[in-house]
């Protein structure tokens, strides 16, 4: 168990403190695997509540505390004549009181693999009612703990080494560990103005396909190294997330993960800024990594990826695409990278080359069956994200196209492509896109690609990772989020 | 056509516009910083450097956005440069253009002028050499 108090300061009269990220940085520190992280507000005039971080809505609680308790209604505990022992520097409050009587002063939020089980659009908020202040929360952890990775150096800070040269952690650690460790690390020490936003992007979750596969690949060879590995695999997710600052503003996406995107919320300059801040800072930790090969396979993804994007927005024009074109995109601005993470991973642990090309083919069809499953998302009811976004926003989608194809349904997906997409449009090419076999036809081509994708690893020597590759490998395509 | 044209030459795909829009001009210019690197690099790591400048200024770095076209053009602008250096550059290069851009970016984002982007990259090739 781990008692702490969590201190911040309120700006506003009536606020609501997303402490979300500094929970889940609580959880992080202290190592606590499954359990539970307690909540309780030390004040009357501070509430709780678990909701969702949309800044209309919020205004929308704001407003309803002020319909169901009033400021200035005349309250008996604002009636300084009538009660004793008060401060010289009591405030004018009864409101807030009552107010913090609608929310609640506990919560509890389940921890499970390390981080705060929460829905997707859930935060955990500390609710001022009568600000600006300081203000404690007073937080209990407890639950089955990992040791913090700090204390798994020896006393002058030293990993234990393998025989091989190699690097052993205690299992204990879990490779996601480190890389959560190392983008933490990276974005504590980056200047606010590009950090904050990067962090709010990092923190709000993504599946980490790309380190994973990273971290993988980095065990074939024969040297080892899970740090240097984390390091590398932490940079690709870093790179990845500054292409997707990129990517929403280019795309208009108000949202990513559940959460605004940075262009939405900071503004496209800042948003430029942001994601060329770790372009560079990402490109540069590959680098200082000394592996002449990993970097040069890592700036071949990206520019491949960049080439794509371009490609990407320019059969908009002729959406919804075709099959082949469709390919040469994802090959780019999806698969690529994906390739990047399995081979460097390999480079960096000196694995045989065989191995190495092995695995940057896996990477690259395994990229595209998971972008082909990524599409099937957007008409799945069940996965949590708007339905549809992918028809409004004109992205490429395989599903879009084998519908605009088929003899039933075709003529009318293209018609109504071609016009204006409200509301209505998006719905209805939905139902079209799902009454035909299109997404059957997309399942099974992802399906496909992911074996194909094994396939390629069955002449490589894998020392036992290969259950782990092929489970990847088939949940990156069988998924509804 | 000389070696050095056709080395640069094979660079520019999809950027040919660029050439004649005044990257070919910044090109040369860093050609005359780069001349105490290895003769072989030198065109690729001038490009490099003259694409940097080129995709800073599509995207409108610091200033007010690029439409959506621009961006994109200058992040495969920011994107080659970075190929170039990482089969070109030293290790210590790579690191001081980088820093470069990071230097660029953050006081982009904090809405601080910052040095002018020719300055941070010949301050990179004196500090990477």
């Amino acid at each position: 168990m781990i008692a702490k108090r969590l201190r911040f300061k309120t700006s506003g009269t009536t606020q609501f403190v997303d402490i979300t990220e500094q929970l889940r940085e609580e959880v992080r520190r202290s190592g606590l695997r499954v359990g539970r992280i307690h909540l309780q507000s030390l004040h009357t005039t501070v509430g709780l509540a678990v909701n969702e971080n949309e800044p209309l809505l919020l205004r929308d609680f704001e407003s309803l505390l002020e319909r169901l308790a009033p400021s200035g209604a005349g309250y008996e505990h604002d009636d300084f004549a009538r009660r004793f022992d008060i401060a010289v520097d009591e405030p004018v409050n009864g409101h807030a009181h009552c107010r913090q009587l609608l929310l609640t002063g506990f919560t509890t939020v389940l921890v499970e693999e390390g981080d705060l089980v929460l829905g997707r659009w859930q935060s955990v908020f500390a609710v001022e009612l009568d600000g600006p202040r300081s203000r404690q929360l007073a937080i209990q952890l407890d639950g089955e703990f990992v040791p913090a990775i700090s204390s798994l150096r020896g006393t002058r800070g030293e990993v234990a080494r393998s025989a091989g040269g190699g690097h052993v952690l205690p299992s204990a650690v879990r490779d996601k560990d480190l890389v959560e460790l190392e983008l933490t690390r990276q974005l504590m020490v980056d200047p606010d103005p590009v950090a904050v936003p990067m962090r709010r992007l990092v923190e709000a979750g993504g599946k980490r396909l790309r380190p994973r596969l990273v971290q993988l690949s980095a065990q074939i060879g024969p040297k080892h190294n899970p740090l240097r590995a984390a390091a590398l695999a932490a940079a690709i997710e870093l790179l990845h997330n500054a292409t997707l600052i990129h990517d929403d503003y280019v795309d208009e996406s108000t949202h990513r993960r559940g959460r605004p995107t940075v262009a939405a919320m900071e503004g496209a300059e800042r948003a430029i800024a942001v994601g060329d801040f770790y372009f560079a800072k990402a490109t540069r930790l590959i680098a200082e990594i000394g592996n002449g090969d990993v970097t040069s396979t890592v700036a071949e993804a990206l520019e491949a990826i960049c080439a794509s994007q371009i490609d990407d927005v320019a059969l908009r024009g002729a959406f919804p695409g075709d099959h082949d074109s469709y390919l040469k995109v994802v090959r780019g601005k999806t698969a690529a990278l994906f390739a990047a993470s399995c081979a460097s991973g390999a480079l960096l642990s000196e694995a045989d080359p065989v191995a190495v090309e092995a695995l940057r083919r896996y990477g690259d069809l395994l990229g595209v069956a998971f972008q082909m499953a990524d599409d099937m998302v957007d008409f799945s009811p069940s996965s949590g994200k708007p339905v549809g976004l992918d028809i409004r926003q004109r992205v490429l989608s395989l599903p879009l196209i084998y519908a605009a194809e088929d003899r039933e349904v075709g003529p009318e997906v293209r018609r109504l492509l071609a016009g204006t997409l409200g509301d209505a449009e998006v719905e209805r090419v939905t139902e079209l896109v799902r009454s035909s076999d299109a997404l059957q036809r997309v399942g099974d081509e992802a399906r496909g690609l992911a074996e194909a994708a094994l396939r390629e690893l069955e002449a490589v020597e894998l020392d036992g990772l290969r259950p782990t590759l092929v489970g990847l490998a088939r949940s990156a395509v069988d998924r509804n989020s | 056509m000389t070696a050095q044209a056709l080395v640069i030459g094979r660079e520019l795909d999809r950027l040919d516009g660029l050439w004649e829009d005044g990257l070919s001009d910044t090109y040369r210019s860093y050609l005359d910083v780069v001349d105490s690197y290895d003769d072989a690099v030198q065109p690729k790591l001038a490009l490099a450097a003259a694409l940097i400048e080129a995709g800073i200024r599509l995207q409108g770095l610091g200033g007010r956005a690029a439409p959506a076209a621009a961006l994109l053009m200058g992040d495969l602008c920011l994107a080659r440069a970075s190929r170039l250096l990482a089969d070109h550059a030293s290790q210590d290069l790579q690191v001081a253009f980088a820093r470069a851009i990071e230097e660029m970016s953050a006081a982009a984002a904090s809405g601080t002028g910052g040095r002018p982007v020719r300055d941070l990259l010949v301050g990179a090739f004196e500090s990477g050499r």
